[in-house]
């Protein structure tokens, strides 16, 4: 009964969530006016409401809305089924350097097609995936490929994307290319549209579904790989399945929000302290609450200045004290 | 009928480098305990692991209820060998019965989770151990000896014919390695489960036996078996000297009517403590 409970809420709340945000903005809109809009899109119903609102809501704060949630949801997912199969809770979702990879590419694109957005997710989304597989084939040795230096592979691929990052910024055009790169590394929503949804969406849903399916097994696989190996793993099958996964949803969330930090590597853990370690819960928790925290800050960023705050700012400023608030209160949950 | 068959067995960690073991055979029927035993990186562990299907021989075959592993996948492997390992790392504050229920991977599909009957399984095989009432708590809050025993917990919710355990009472302390032992003993003779186990304590081989199991003791040394037997046949003064370089006592007292208690005492090591011959080759 109770985790019917707990499973009802973790759907709703986002759902909730997402709802909540047509109402936030520099326009503010009656509950009547947001209602009559949707259900005049979802019905086909005319109810002479002006142009703008029907824009504001229905072409602009739905879409930012929905893929917030699912860039939120994606992130922590990833993040948790790194942190099981790398039997580390600082790993994050960026660890095999998908988030430096698509910097790197996103910025490449900015210098190269000044900027073009198909360029830019196309590039940034590529580049996100191959800095895996480098990881990957750096961590193999021996035909297996140990946690340890998969990590180290990770690490290794990180800092040199990095670096490249660096050298991109460098020679990029100071007043249009440079702020375009920053911007972009500090990750922002405002630019969604339903077209974003349905081309960053493909990636997206194939990672969290498939991390959804193979989630138990993800308990299996960080006893570690001697123990996943005698309780009967195919360790190379479902550490693959998991890691593509995991790297599809974060590099499809990553291509078209810019990178942001901290969704991979906490909101896991505030799950674990609300709903504990089993990924069974974990995973899809995290799901949720990863969703309805990225859609809430990109709220909070809209209300607070005039200007778009951006994202990669606001989840580590907002996060930050509401983790300590619930370390306190949960007295950690068993660590 | 063995149920456990090592015939021949070799095994390198690559092709050229030196063997760690050579030529190794050995027959374990059901309800026995074979005991390895043999100084640190002796190859206990390898020769463990490869049993496990972890490593694969270079040569020699190794038979588990007449199948060959080499043909099996490692996945029906596991429902033939179950390991307790020699020490679990804990990350993870997972619930005790969450980590039995792993024992049920091999019998759970990639994209499914245990079933009501896997949590029935995993539940009586904290009853076999006395955990049951520990199965809500997180396993990192338990003591040494507590969790050596969900190990053995998740190695028999396996429901495998054979555990293999690495120094399963490594790091525990004075009563608890007794605990682990006992439950040792009571799930051999109330399941006819079959275990081999690499020890460093050649006083377990005798406490087995003395518990009217039968138990096969192997003296591993150079790559080969020194001696294979029973305990009292096995272990005396003249092998623990080349097996450890150390001099022991053979005692005997009698515990009861019927059984005599027999502990092998160290006394020194070949070197002993005299200084000048330190530098000596043990």
């Amino acid at each position: 009964m109770r985790k019917r409970i707990i499973y009802i809420l973790l759907i709703i709340a986002p759902l909730l969530c997402v709802f909540a945000s047509l109402f936030v903005g520099r326009y503010p809109l009656s509950l009547a006016l947001v209602i009559k809009t949707l259900w005049g899109q979802i019905a086909l119903v005319n109810y002479d409401i002006p142009d703008m609102y029907q824009t504001l809501v229905w072409d602009i704060r739905m879409p930012r809305a929905i893929l917030g949630a699912m860039v939120g949801g994606c992130l922590a997912v990833s993040g948790a089924s790194f942190q099981g199969l790398f039997r580390n809770p600082l790993v994050s979702s960026g660890i095999l350097g998908v988030s430096s990879g698509a910097g790197f590419g996103a910025a490449l694109a900015i210098i190269l097609f000044h900027g073009n957005t198909s360029a830019v997710y196309i590039f940034a989304f590529a580049f996100a995936l191959l800095a895996v597989l480098l990881s990957y084939l750096i961590g193999r040795v021996y035909n297996t490929t140990p946690t340890i230096t998969l990590v180290l592979g990770g690490v290794v691929v990180s800092s040199i994307f990095s670096a490249l990052i660096s050298f991109a910024k460098y020679v990029a055009d100071p007043y249009q290319q440079l702020p375009a790169i920053v911007f972009w590394l500090m990750g922002s929503l405002a630019t969604a549209r339903y077209h974003d949804i349905l081309v960053a969406g493909v990636p997206m849903s194939i990672g969290i579904a498939g991390l959804l399916a193979i989630r138990w097994r993800v308990n299996v696989l960080s006893m570690g790989d001697r123990e996943a190996h005698s309780l009967g793993v195919n360790l190379a099958v479902d550490k693959g399945i998991v890691i593509i996964c995991a790297s599809l949803a974060t590099a499809g969330a990553v291509c078209v929000s810019g990178i942001i930090g901290w969704v991979g590597l906490v909101i896991p853990h505030i799950c674990r302290m609300i709903v504990g370690n089993d990924n069974r819960v974990l995973i899809p928790a995290s799901l949720s609450l990863g969703a309805c925290f990225l859609v809430l800050v990109d709220n909070v960023g809209r209300i607070i200045t005039g200007s778009e705050m951006p994202l990669g700012i606001l989840t580590a400023l907002i996060g930050g004290p509401f983790f300590v608030w619930l370390l306190k209160k949960t007295k950690g949950g068993g660590w | 009928m063995s149920i456990l068959e090592v015939a021949n067995a070799s095994f390198s960690y690559e092709r050229q480098s030196e063997n760690i073991f050579e030529d190794i055979s050995f027959k374990v029927g059901q309800g026995e305990i074979f005991c390895l035993l043999g100084p640190n990186g002796c190859g206990k562990s390898t020769l463990l692991d490869n049993i496990l299907g972890i490593n694969h021989l270079n040569e020699g075959d190794i038979r588990v209820m007449g199948k060959n592993t080499r043909t099996l996948k490692n996945g029906q492997i596991a429902r033939y060998i179950a390991y307790v390992p020699q020490s679990h790392e804990r990350t993870f504050p997972y619930q005790v019965i969450d980590i039995v229920k792993m024992g049920r991977a091999a019998y759970t599909g990639r994209f499914s989770s245990p079933s009501a009957e896997d949590k029935e399984i995993a539940k009586e095989a904290l009853d076999l151990v006395g955990l049951r009432h520990l199965r809500h708590r997180p396993y990192t809050q338990l003591s040494g000896g507590e969790g050596q025993l969900v190990m053995i917990a998740r190695a028999l919710a396996q429901k495998t014919p054979v555990i293999v355990m690495d120094e399963p009472t490594a790091h525990l302390d004075f009563k608890h390695e007794m605990v682990v032992m006992e439950t040792i003993v009571k799930l051999v003779k109330t399941t006819n489960l079959t275990v081999v186990m690499a020890t460093h304590f050649p006083n377990h081989t005798f406490y087995l036996e003395n518990n009217g199991i039968k138990t096969t003791v192997a003296l591993m040394h150079n790559k080969h078996f020194l001696e294979v037997g029973n305990p009292t046949r096995v272990l005396n003064e003249h092998n623990m000297r080349t097996l450890y370089n150390v001099n022991t006592k053979l005692m005997t007292c009698p515990l009861d009517t019927s059984t005599e208690l027999k502990q092998l005492v160290p006394v020194s090591t070949l070197r002993g403590l005299n200084k000048e011959e330190w530098n000596a080759d043990v």
